[in-house]
């Protein structure tokens, strides 16, 4: 089956650098991008147990005469077949419904402070919802046309590190690109290693891994200067309760706001086969 | 964290295990009782507005009101919670159809906020339907939170819409047969025991928080033959009330659609016109369920031809109100139209025939309410348990059964849907469950594909070709591009038999010259129902399935009618 990504086109020149980073990814990866020109800020995805509607800032609506050409213009240019999404099903006149049956998703990053709407600073609470209810991961790029060259994956040992892990793997073995492991550790080191043998992991750490970076002094902050700038970064999404996210923030926005990478999170429900 | 996480799925409690249904009924009574807490909520914030308001209504720049209110109301679904127009009906149909009853958080209290405005400042709409998206959107979200099914969430949806009406009415039966005849539009054991239990628990929520009044004093009617007959000739005035106020709705939003100005003032555009025709004709403004309490005790002093102005007049204030972009439901204002309506045809009778030992017109009122909300909604048992149980009126349940009946059958022929299926049914969106649609819909392409075709070259000769042909068990082969692996067209056995049985032709046809090229192709995102209709009329029992012009498998029509067979099983499952 084909593998897509779906891509919401915003037509500015922040847009463009963000589907070059899309396109740049689907060639990495063998996928093809689903492109989608906002006819409305908002729009809606039925995932199985959750409706997430997503609000989108005001600069995805701009120059929609000239939207499909500029993107058709950017993929063909990439010898991609352009590709739209063009949605059938209204929930109401002006909430379209979005299919959720794709394999990866773009939620870019743009300047915006505004945390209710997508193409954040931070990863705000509509992209969080969408990476958890989503059975795919969520790419979030660059603000400027990156290429990465490598990729670095963060381990922490739990469940869904574990689904970032061996998306990492999936991805390194489709790119043929070097992947870096990266853990902060907050226990003793055996544990990380225990916990990759429990899950059986340890023969592909051995096949993909060509370095497991383990630091045991410095914080978070500190460390992600040794993730390498042209990587993109796979991070698996942590289900966190308000009050956790009020007291203590979360790894994944930590690690965002701090580096300028791609960013591929895998959300609790993503399930990966390497 | 573990105990938690185990609240979260109850279907696992020990308890549940030996029958879902007693989980329905233990979270209905959740749901029930959650959306009851909103009907009283609305309710009781609609009666402060409007008693805050109340002493500015006399002054002349009164008629502002309404327009600052729709305004209001406007700015705070499309700035704040950002949600879509309309008063939220079809969109719980609608999800109820296509998407297991998934809704959004938000909707469990923007309309009830939006709807207040609306309403409170003097705009011609009903509580209700914002009642029972909120109530439809808290069933839901238990849902939600509880992890259940699509078929058990559709079940909850129905549960907060039956616990808000009731609520709201503080009418039990009428808050049931709503949800099952018009949201869910299914009966089934499975549905309507927690749905009741719901209904129930809405009911006791209001009656102990508000008292338990019935909406409208009872009143003692003497029904005779004559105004059994009347009442057909009231069927009909009902029935052309509701297909103008149908009409005049969805007239007026195409209109207010082209007026080139923002939303929020648009709707104070219309809250303004509606205030505009309350300083004349009061009775347009809010819900208007004190000038029906005149109607039904027989106190409404205005003449016959006051009493059907007034009728034209509030049809157009509530077409103002929602087709400009005011929040609210058509409810209430359906039931001061419909009562209006019945005083106006008693009053016409009694002008022609002023010997006839007529009914008291509160009856009349009654049975208009009844003819317009069965016309209306073609739910001809929620207008008569509705207007039974917030009148108390049960000695005119005949009458009420003849009009409700004739009036939702009289609409049915002028207007197919009723007014909240029109958009979905023209949208093609309404798939009411174990209908063909709904099935189709809840099937997808990619479940049916068949990956077992040998794909082929254009260049290839007929002599390999028939290699290939030996090791096949398929009629069909796709013909690929050979330097790009696109797909350019098919071969079927059956329309190369003659070169199959040729020895000759084997060296001298490549697939190129035999294959047809003009074959028909299926998308990953197409509709079942179209594939099925696209077969049917072409007589085709496979198709190919094309994605970015590579070909990933066929879909026939006896695979497609199997899984069907396998998915009504489920959908009719017990």
């Amino acid at each position: 089956m084909e593998t897509q990504l779906f891509h919401i086109f915003r037509n500015t020149p922040l847009g463009r650098e963000t589907l070059l980073q899309s396109m740049y990814f689907c060639k990495k990866v063998m996928a093809s991008p689903v492109v989608y020109i906002p006819r409305f800020t908002k729009f809606l995805m039925y995932f199985e147990n959750d409706v997430v509607q997503i609000d989108l800032d005001e600069s995805y609506l701009a120059a929609p005469d000239t939207a499909e050409e500029h993107a058709s213009a950017l993929l063909l240019e990439n010898n991609i077949e352009p590709k739209f999404i063009k949605p059938k099903n209204f929930t109401a006149s002006t909430l379209p419904d979005i299919p959720t049956n794709f394999d990866f998703m773009c939620c870019p990053r743009s300047i915006s402070d505004l945390s209710s709407k997508i193409g954040l600073g931070y990863i705000g609470p509509r992209v969080r919802r969408i990476v958890k209810s989503a059975l795919f991961p969520v790419l979030i790029t660059s603000p400027v046309y990156k290429p990465w060259k490598s990729i670095a994956v963060f381990f922490g040992g739990s469940s869904n590190a574990v689904n970032a892990l061996k998306l990492g793997f999936r991805i390194s073995r489709i790119s043929k690109m070097p992947l870096e492991v990266f853990t902060q550790a907050d226990k003793n080191p055996e544990f990380y290693k225990n916990a990759i043998k429990e899950k059986n992991l340890e023969s592909d750490m051995e096949n993909y891994v060509s370095q497991w970076h383990i630091f045991e002094h410095g914080t978070l902050e500190d460390n992600l200067y040794e993730v390498p700038h042209d990587a993109l970064v796979i991070l698996g999404a942590f289900g966190h309760g308000i009050l956790k996210d009020i007291m203590f923030g979360s790894t994944m926005e930590k690690i965002q706001s701090v580096i300028s990478n791609n960013l591929l999170i895998a959300g609790p429900r993503y399930t990966v086969n390497i | 964290m573990r105990s938690f996480k185990i609240l979260n799925y109850p279907s696992r409690w020990n308890i549940f295990r030996i029958d879902d249904r007693l989980l329905l009924i233990f979270i209905g009574f959740i749901v029930g009782s959650c959306s009851g807490l909103a009907a009283v909520a609305l309710s009781r914030s609609l009666t402060a507005i409007l008693n805050w308001l109340h002493p500015y209504r006399h002054i002349w720049w009164a008629f502002l009101l309404p327009a600052a209110g729709a305004a209001l109301s406007s700015l705070f679904m499309n700035k704040i919670v950002k949600e879509g127009a309309g008063h939220g009906v079809p969109e719980v149909i609608y999800s109820v159809s296509r998407y297991g009853g998934l809704l959004r958080l938000r909707s469990s209290y923007s309309r009830l906020i939006s709807s207040c405005l609306t309403i409170g400042s003097g705009g011609s709409a009903g509580p209700e339907a914002p009642i029972v998206m909120s109530g439809a959107a808290i069933g839901s979200n238990i849902a939600k939170f509880f992890s259940l099914n699509d078929r058990q969430r559709v079940t909850l949806v129905g549960c907060g819409a039956a616990g808000a009406i009731s609520s709201i009415f503080n009418a039990p039966i009428a808050g049931m047969v709503f949800t099952i005849e018009v949201i869910l539009g299914e009966w089934t054991a499975l549905n309507i025991v927690p749905i009741a239990i719901a209904s129930v628990a809405g009911t006791e929520i209001s009656r102990f928080l508000q008292g338990n009044n019935i909406a409208f004093k009872p009143q003692q009617f003497n029904i005779g033959a004559m105004d059994i007959i009347a009442c057909v000739g009231l069927a009909l005035v009902t029935a052309a009330a509701s297909v103008l106020l149908t009409r005049a709705l969805r007239g007026m939003h195409k209109i207010s659609a082209r007026v080139p100005v923002s939303l929020w003032l648009r709707a104070a555009i219309g809250g303004g016109i509606v205030g505009g025709i309350g300083i004349f004709m009061p009775v347009v403004l809010g819900e208007g369920y004190h000038f029906i309490q005149e109607m039904i005790d027989g106190t409404f002093s205005q003449g016959l031809i006051i009493a059907a102005i007034a009728t034209l007049a509030k049809i157009f204030a509530t077409s103002f109100t929602l087709g400009w972009g005011g929040s609210g439901g058509i409810f209430a204002p359906g039931l001061v139209i419909g009562s209006l309506a019945g005083i106006t045809y008693h009053r016409f009778l009694v002008w022609l025939w002023p010997s006839a030992a007529w009914v008291n017109e509160g009856c009349f009122a009654l049975l208009g309410m009844a003819g317009l909300i069965g016309g209306m909604l073609q739910a001809p048992l929620t207008g008569i348990f509705l207007i039974v149980e917030i009148t108390g009126g049960y000695q005119a349940i005949l009458p009420l059964i003849i009009v409700s009946a004739m009036s939702s059958t009289m609409c049915h022929y002028i207007e197919p849907a009723s007014f909240y299926f029109k958009e979905l049914v023209d949208k093609g969106q309404l798939l009411r469950p174990r209908t063909d649609a709904r099935i189709l819909s809840d099937l997808k392409v990619q479940e049916l594909l068949e990956r077992d075709c040998i794909s082929v070259h254009q260049n290839m000769l007929l002599r390999d070709f028939i290699d290939i042909v030996k090791i096949s068990h398929r009629n069909f082969f796709p013909v690929e591009d050979e330097d790009t692996g696109e797909f350019i067209g098919m071969i079927h056995l059956d329309d190369i038999r003659a070169y199959l049985f040729n020895p000759v032709m084997y060296d001298a046809v490549i697939l190129e010259q035999i294959m047809n090229t003009r074959q028909q192709t299926v998308h990953l995102d197409d509709d079942l129902s179209v594939i099925l209709r696209t077969m049917d009329e072409k007589r085709l029992f496979s198709m190919p399935v094309v994605s970015s012009n590579r070909f990933i498998g066929m879909i026939s029509k006896a695979t497609l009618l199997d899984q069907y067979r396998k998915e009504l099983r489920v959908q009719t499952f017990q």
